[in-house]
């Protein structure tokens, strides 16, 4: 049952639970300094393996978005929000921008159209 | 991390069909492992073999360090449960439930209960009454219940429809969760699993043709589809487990694709798609086995 | 979401309970349904007991009263006592055929599944042996339940104190069940062919013994020798086929596998 990863996604399934544990830190349904889910609630929640779960948790805590308290859990890290918006800046770039001028120049869209065109989707 | 199930060339032979060629590979503690392979592959008498219900025409198997067969000590940390599971004449739910602690020391008989009410178990029934799915419910609970440090399950969910078996799925990764033990599960439902699955082993034939971790296995295969002439060019010099062609089109099921070929792919225009492991293991065993008419009368009940 | 930090229990390797325990395990298991055991064949024994009842009335009733001495005397010789213990029969195979494979799927080693399953066949025959001994009881005393009928007491049985009927109950019990055991351990393990040539071989056995006797004109010899055994000598000799039979089985079963 992958219906919460879907099979077209071809990463494996932890570097995907980091992401979605990513996404929530970013939007701030998990705010700084509080304490994450249990690897079991984690493994419970998305139907995977625990060792799975543990393994996309131990990603974040490698690169130092959580880190753990003994005896308590995992706690996201003070300044883990920016630090990942940062980082997503960048993938953004490679992720939506390219994707949208190589589409754009496809479909004969010019640069001052397609600022237009993002104009009237208006950034919030 | 320790291994608590070695095998060493296991080998069955039923008369003249080999059932299980020369299986080697062991089971890591405290894992889930998925063994899994087509209907007659020989995945009930390899787990047979492992619980020392069938013996060994020739070859090892190690259970904690020491041969299961007549072992009661190792055979006590064990729990079976197959699909096919015959309970003695008139006997009733409540007589398996009432007898299963008597043999597995760690049987949690509060979880049972909760097990009960979950797959809507009528107790006072007698089994021969019981539809398919209540019959493997029963089964399912006894493995769950258990507790027992190595827990088989062959298939034991036939039977029981997509909301049980996603009961069952559940209840397994919560106290899974909550009381690691090794967990060997069996079956052709692959995709439903995957997830679950830490370890996997393939075995198709008799053979086993995969070992290896879940995660690596999921990222091991590839299909591109498009003209058929690019997919031919794309293919060229790479392992093909897979293709198929309609017309001008083709779909190719091939290795995993780097960064540089998924680019390559791209401009030859080419669409990417992950395999599923059940896709894959399709791929992998629909290659290599015999076709049906090949395969001897009475193999298909061996596993 | 709960934020608790749970710590994961091992199910861990457990204490082995020891052999005596899982025995026991597997004697008890056999008592698991009480239907099976006391409940089925006391209700069988009962619809005989009563069919039979009602033929004695039957006879007894329409024969002259002279004569009614004479009924008992013929009533002595009643068929039906067989069926006491074809019943055991069917439990003994049922408890091997059906329990072994489920007993393995928990974990039993076959040796303890058949001492555990020799020790619950032996008290069954215990407690079946002390429940007829006072339905005999009754029986005599009620002079054959008032029509001189003898279905408990019958010819079959040499004894007449209640401790020669516990014995001789005993001696039949332990027979059939184990006799029972023996044809099921063989199907077990080898199925209906085993079973075919296990009888096969049994009435070679039977007709080579017959034909020895014979040849060596022994017949005398032999009659003379059961006639002056003391009856209850003669039941005794039969502890003899039962334990063969239950050693025949503990062998036959140690390397039998589940099948289907």
């Amino acid at each position: 049952m992958d219906t919460m990863f879907p099979s077209s996604d071809p990463r494996p399934i932890f570097v995907q639970i980091a992401e979605r544990i990513e996404n929530d830190i970013i939007s701030g349904a998990l705010g700084e300094e509080t304490q994450v889910p249990s690897t079991n609630e984690f493994a419970s929640f998305y139907r995977i393996n625990p060792a799975t779960a543990g393994k996309g948790v131990n990603l974040l805590v490698d690169t130092g978005i959580l880190y753990k308290k003994r005896g308590i859990g995992m706690f996201v890290a003070e300044g883990a929000q920016s630090r990942l918006k940062t980082d997503r800046r960048e993938q953004f770039q490679h992720e939506f921008v390219r994707p949208l001028v190589e589409e754009a120049a496809k479909l004969g869209i010019t640069a001052a159209q397609l600022r237009e065109m993002i104009d009237k989707e208006g950034t919030k | 991390m320790t291994s608590v199930i070695e095998a060493t060339s296991l080998t069955k032979r039923f008369g003249a069909v080999t059932a299980v060629d020369s299986a080697t590979f062991s089971i890591e503690k405290n894992t889930i492992t998925g063994l899994l392979g087509r209907n007659g592959a020989g995945k009930t008498t390899l787990m047979q073999l492992l619980t020392a219900q069938q013996y060994a025409t020739s070859g090892t198997v190690e259970v904690l360090g020491a041969t299961p067969v007549e072992n009661a000590a190792t055979l006590q940390q064990i729990s079976f449960i197959k699909e096919s599971q015959r309970y003695p004449d008139d006997f009733q739910p409540r007589h398996v439930f009432a007898s299963a602690p008597w043999f597995f020391p760690n049987w949690d008989a509060a979880f049972a209960e909760r097990l009960i009410a979950d797959f809507r178990v009528p107790l006072k029934r007698r089994i021969k009454k019981l539809s398919r799915g209540q019959v493997s419910a029963v089964g399912v609970i006894v493995g769950l219940a258990s507790r027992a440090p190595i827990t088989f399950f062959d298939e034991p969910y036939l039977g029981l429809d997509a909301v049980a078996r996603q009961v069952f799925y559940d209840r397994l990764l919560e106290d899974y969760a909550e009381y690691p033990r090794t967990v060997v599960l069996s079956t052709h439902l692959i995709d439903e699993v995957s997830n679950l699955l830490e370890h996997v082993i393939v075995i198709d034939d008799g053979r086993i043709i995969v070992d290896e971790d879940a995660d690596s296995l999921r990222g091991r295969a590839t299909t591109i589809a498009g003209p058929a002439s690019a997919v031919e060019r794309f293919v060229a010099s790479r392992e093909v487990l897979h293709t198929e062609r309609l017309g001008g089109l083709a779909t190719a099921t091939i290795g995993a694709l780097g960064e540089a070929d998924r680019a390559e792919a791209a401009t030859l225009g080419l669409e990417l798609a992950p395999v599923s492991l059940q896709q894959l293991i399709i791929r992998l065993t629909t290659g290599e086995s015999t076709p049906p008419a090949a395969v001897p009368a009475g193999t298909e009940q061996r596993a | 979401m709960t934020t608790t930090a749970a710590v994961a229990q091992p199910a861990e390797t457990n204490e082995y309970r020891g052999g005596l325990s899982r025995v026991l395990s597997v004697a008890r298991l056999h008592y698991t349904n009480k239907a099976t055991v006391f409940t089925i064949p006391a209700l069988i024994l009962t619809g005989i007991f009563a069919v039979n009842l009602a033929i004695w009335a039957i006879i007894y009733n329409s024969v002259p009263v002279a004569d009614r001495g004479d009924v008992s005397e013929g009533l002595q010789w009643s068929g039906s006592t067989f069926y006491i213990f074809v019943y055991t029969f069917v439990i003994a195979v049922q408890a091997i055929n059906v329990t072994f494979p489920f007993a393995l799927g928990y974990g039993v080693t076959r040796r303890h599944f058949a001492l555990g399953t020799a020790l619950a066949l032996l008290g069954l025959a215990a407690v079946y042996s002390v429940a007829l001994t006072v339905v005999a009881s009754i029986e005599r005393a009620t002079d054959g339940w008032g029509f001189g009928g003898r279905m408990f007491t019958a010819i079959y049985f040499p004894a007449n104190t209640w401790y020669e009927f516990l014995f001789v109950y005993f001696a039949y019990f332990a027979l059939f069940f184990f006799t029972g055991a023996f044809f099921a351990a063989i199907y077990s393990r080898w199925r209906i062919i085993g079973l075919l040539l296990s009888f096969l071989g049994l009435a070679i056995l039977i007709v080579a013994t017959l034909a020895t006797i014979g040849a060596a004109q022994a017949w005398g010899e032999l009659f003379a020798y059961l006639g002056a055994l003391p009856p209850l000598g003669f039941v005794a000799w039969s502890f003899v086929p039962t334990a063969i039979a239950a050693v025949a089985a503990f062998l036959v079963i140690r390397r039998a596998t589940p099948k289907g």
